[in-house]
């Protein structure tokens, strides 16, 4: 390392001082951590995470990572930052000091977003990490119960992991049964006094049954609704807030990291680093905003419709959608025909013959089209919806996919049906259309 | 502002997390042993041989879209692209076109771990607890070894050593002053009876560590290719687990219908006859074979024998008493009943059943003669346990 943690201080000062005063950019302080490439691999493993309870597929992610790595593969992510506050960022001692500014510049902008974007309301990170700590402790406290045991826990984890991303749309609170069952109480009563006797008839069969209005949040759900001792309990509460923790960063992945490259390129640039610290910035940003033939690299993506919201509308705009959108409101309200032809986004589908097909490029008739695709099926739409549909008299489970054109994998759909099941404690039935066949998966 | 700090290393702290992914590894790899006994020849192979197996049960489960998961959107390399061109094949592994990335995320995670059949072995064995059994069975016979102790000045002519006793001379010359260069003619040193060494051999008790295992297998028209598999897997895993045990073994294969054959592995678990069958004449074959080629005092010899439990009933005592004969030279008899077909069995009068094999073999139970059956595939590794009298750690 040819510089000092006070160089990287001053670096930041200066950081700081443009994106709040020039920027208008609001972060949480953020606190670094430097690390070598062995402890970088690890944090990854745990999301950034400075404690987490023990399972073995972070065991699994750390040895993927270390093997691509050491295969040359792969190489490590830049940043890597948490959603905390203050938030925790990690520095790689073996990253030269023009990639660590950038990296610092970078985290200004992720620091911000998570601050700002309504997408993380609810996600409470003052105290994520403590509670996260507290979770490892409560979880290490069940492996050691003789009554319980490492199998018994890691069967429940398994399964909470395999849902955890089933849940309500956009970071929304659930309603409890009892809340909606309140307010079709009070509809039923408001029904009576009016004497509308079909509306009557309608709100008495809702409210006989479970759920009394279809339930997007699995665990949720369950937590509420299946008999399950307090140890199970208490950890498919814990996963399911975990869940909801990430699912804000999974829905914003194309705007978060555009919003922290446009951020990035700027402080950079108004930096005026001397060409030997500058140029390996440059290179650095032109790797990361590359396009993936044939794909979407998120960063590419984002920062190019950032870079053309300020060129339209100017950067107030750009920090008003950093504020309100997730990644699908953002494509639709910001990717334009000019920019779809910019970036030679074009749509393609497998054919009944397997051969892949382009079936819309970005021209005057077809760009809506891959717009609405890629609105769809970004950020959290690469996660089939589910929801709770009902339980019958016997007990038994009835989840629901939505179906939006794309159809499930039976395969894994299988399995995880066996994981909730594990969960319910009951029968569980999973219906979705498959090959335009209505499919029961039990 | 921002805060900056050294992290503070702590211990490497997914090492748990990837102790148990380990183990999970090493739990599928053992589901994955009946592809690979039911596979080729293994039995003569040497423990080198490497064996791919894919290993399943770690993948992690989520809803995810499957193959008709709509259209995609990319980013192409320039603009000469248009509708309806054909940019790539799904059928096709190798194609770089943009369906790779979505069949990546969908993520046949199918770990193919080589393994060698050693390694293999060992997995297995480890977690087997043989209570008493390496002692009890596995004991070892002692053999007598003449083995080199040392140089005596006593002994008989073909124990001279040659080469000592020229030493000894040649120290006594010297010591007396004789140089054979200025000797005057005629003048020789030579040997003293007190000159000539003589190899001293002690008698030692050697742990005699051969092992013979015969595989006895009913060939009749009733043993099914399935059936035979089922046994090939049982003979595989009691073949490698003596072989870490012993450091020579030798194989011996018996076929049988109506009457007991030696052949070799290929034909023993490809033979097919349609004859009917007399199993007391396999038995007789093992006993004529020990008796010319394994004597019991320095060999230990194992004896697995898979049917599917018919034997003409006129056979049945003859069988009986081959096998008596047979246990008391062996150190172990194991009996696989292999499926039997309740069709085609013999009928005993005296009780009144249809009886098979093991049936037969019950009476005799005890310390060197287990039986077992199995009927589907899981109960091979069951089978393996009941007979060498083991059970699994962890209670799995």
């Amino acid at each position: 390392m040819d510089y000092s943690l006070d160089d990287l201080m001053q670096w930041d000062e200066k950081i700081w001082d443009i994106a709040v005063n020039k920027y208008k950019l609001d972060p949480y302080e953020i606190e670094y951590e430097t690390i070598d490439y062995y402890e970088m691999i690890g944090a990854m493993a745990h999301h950034g995470m400075p404690s987490m309870y023990n399972h073995w597929s972070f065991g699994k992610a750390f040895e993927r990572t270390h093997a691509m790595y050491n295969l040359g593969m792969e190489g490590l992510p830049y940043e890597l930052i948490i959603n905390s506050n203050p938030s925790i960022a990690y520095l790689m001692r073996e990253n030269p000091l023009p990639l660590q500014i950038l990296i610092m510049a970078h985290c200004a902008g992720h620091s911000d977003f998570f601050k700002n974007n309504r997408m993380f309301k609810n996600t409470r990170p003052e105290n994520v990490v403590q509670r996260m700590r507290a979770a490892k402790k409560r979880i290490q406290s069940y492996v050691e119960d003789p009554t319980i045991g490492i199998d018994e826990v890691e069967k429940v984890i398994d399964a909470c992991h395999a849902i955890q991303f089933q849940t309500t749309k956009h970071g929304l609170r659930r309603r409890s049964q009892d809340e909606i069952r309140d307010e079709l109480i009070e509809e039923l009563k408001k029904a009576k006094e009016e004497n509308d006797r079909s509306k009557q008839t309608k709100l008495e069969l809702r409210l006989d049954t479970i759920p009394l209005e279809p339930d997007y949040d699995i665990l949720g759900f369950i937590s509420e609704n299946a008999k399950l001792p307090n140890w199970k309990k208490d950890i498919i509460e814990t996963l399911r807030d975990e869940g909801q923790y990430f699912w804000a960063q999974i829905q914003t992945k194309v705007a978060n990291e555009g919003f922290s490259c446009a951020v990035h390129y700027k402080i950079c640039h108004d930096l005026e680093l001397p060409s030997e610290l500058h140029l390996p910035i440059i290179k650095s940003h032109n790797q990361v905003v590359r396009p993936h033939i044939g794909g979407i690299n998120p960063y590419h993506l984002g920062f190019h419709i950032f870079a053309h919201i300020e060129k339209k509308f100017g950067w107030e705009e750009c920090l008003i959608a950093r504020e309100a959108c997730h990644d699908g409101s953002f494509i639709r309200q910001y990717l334009d025909e000019e920019l779809c032809s910019e970036l030679n986004l074009f749509s393609y589908s497998k054919r009944r013959n397997k051969s892949i097909v382009i079936d819309d490029v970005a021209d005057e008739e077809g760009w809506k089209n891959i717009r609405d695709e890629l609105a769809t099926s970004v950020g959290g739409g690469s996660i089939p919806v589910i929801l709770v549909e009902e339980v019958r008299r016997n007990g038994e489970l009835i989840l629901r996919h939505e179906h939006d054109g794309r159809d499930l994998d039976a395969d894994h759909a299988h399995k995880v049906v066996d994981h909730v099941r594990s969960l319910w404690g009951d029968r569980v039935r999973l219906l979705a259309r498959i090959n335009d066949t209505l499919t029961s998966i039990d | 502002m921002s805060v900056f700090r050294e992290h503070k290393t702590t211990a490497d702290r997914s090492a748990s997390d990837r102790r148990r992914h380990k183990k999970r590894i090493e739990d599928a790899l053992k589901q994955g042993i009946h592809g690979i006994v039911a596979d080729e020849s293994i039995m003569g192979q040497n423990g080198n041989k490497k064996f791919k197996i894919p290993v399943r049960g770690i993948k992690e489960y989520r809803f995810i879209y499957g193959d008709n998961s709509g259209k995609q959107v990319g980013s192409a390399p320039g603009k000469d692209i248009k509708r309806g061109q054909k940019i790539g094949d799904a059928s096709d592994d190798q194609a770089q076109g943009p369906g790779r990335k979505g069949s990546d995320e969908k993520g046949e995670e199918f770990y193919d771990v080589e393994i060698t059949l050693d390694e293999l072995a060992q997995y297995l064995f480890d977690d087997l607890e043989l209570p008493d059994l390496e002692r009890r069975q596995l004991a070892n016979i002692n053999n007598e070894k003449l083995k080199r102790n040392g140089y005596r000045s006593d002994g008989i002519m073909p124990r001279l050593d040659r080469k000592k006793s020229a030493i000894a001379r040649i120290k006594r010359m010297k010591a007396a002053g004789f140089d054979p260069d200025k000797a005057e003619e005629g003048e020789t040193f030579p040997f003293h009876e007190d000159d000539l060494k003589y190899r001293h051999y002690k008698k030692k008790e050697e742990p005699c560590t051969n092992a013979v295992i015969f595989f006895i297998m009913d060939v009749s028209g009733s043993m099914s290719q399935d059936k035979k598999f089922l046994a090939r897997s049982f003979c595989f895993l009691m073949y490698q687990f003596l072989r870490s045990k012993y450091e020579q073994i030798e194989l011996v294969f018996i076929t049988h219908d109506m009457e007991a054959r030696e052949v070799d592995e290929e034909a023993f678990f490809t033979q097919y006859t349609s004859g009917g069958t007399i199993v007391s004449t396999a038995i007789e074959l093992t006993r004529e074979i020990i008796d010319k080629r394994y004597h019991p005092s320095s060999w230990n010899i194992y004896t697995f024998q898979c049917s599917d439990g018919d034997n003409f009933a006129s056979d049945n005592v003859k069988y009986l008493e081959e096998v008596v004969a047979l246990k008391s030279i062996c150190q172990l008899f194991g009996y696989c009943e292999i499926d039997p077909d309740k069709n085609n069995l013999a009928y005993s009068y005296e009780s009144g059943a249809y009886q098979t094999i093991y049936d037969l073999l019950q009476p005799l139970k005890g310390r060197n003669l287990q039986t077992s059956y199995i009927i589907k595939k899981e109960d091979v590794w069951k089978a393996f346990k009941t007979i060498l009298g083991g059970v699994e750690k962890d209670g799995g």
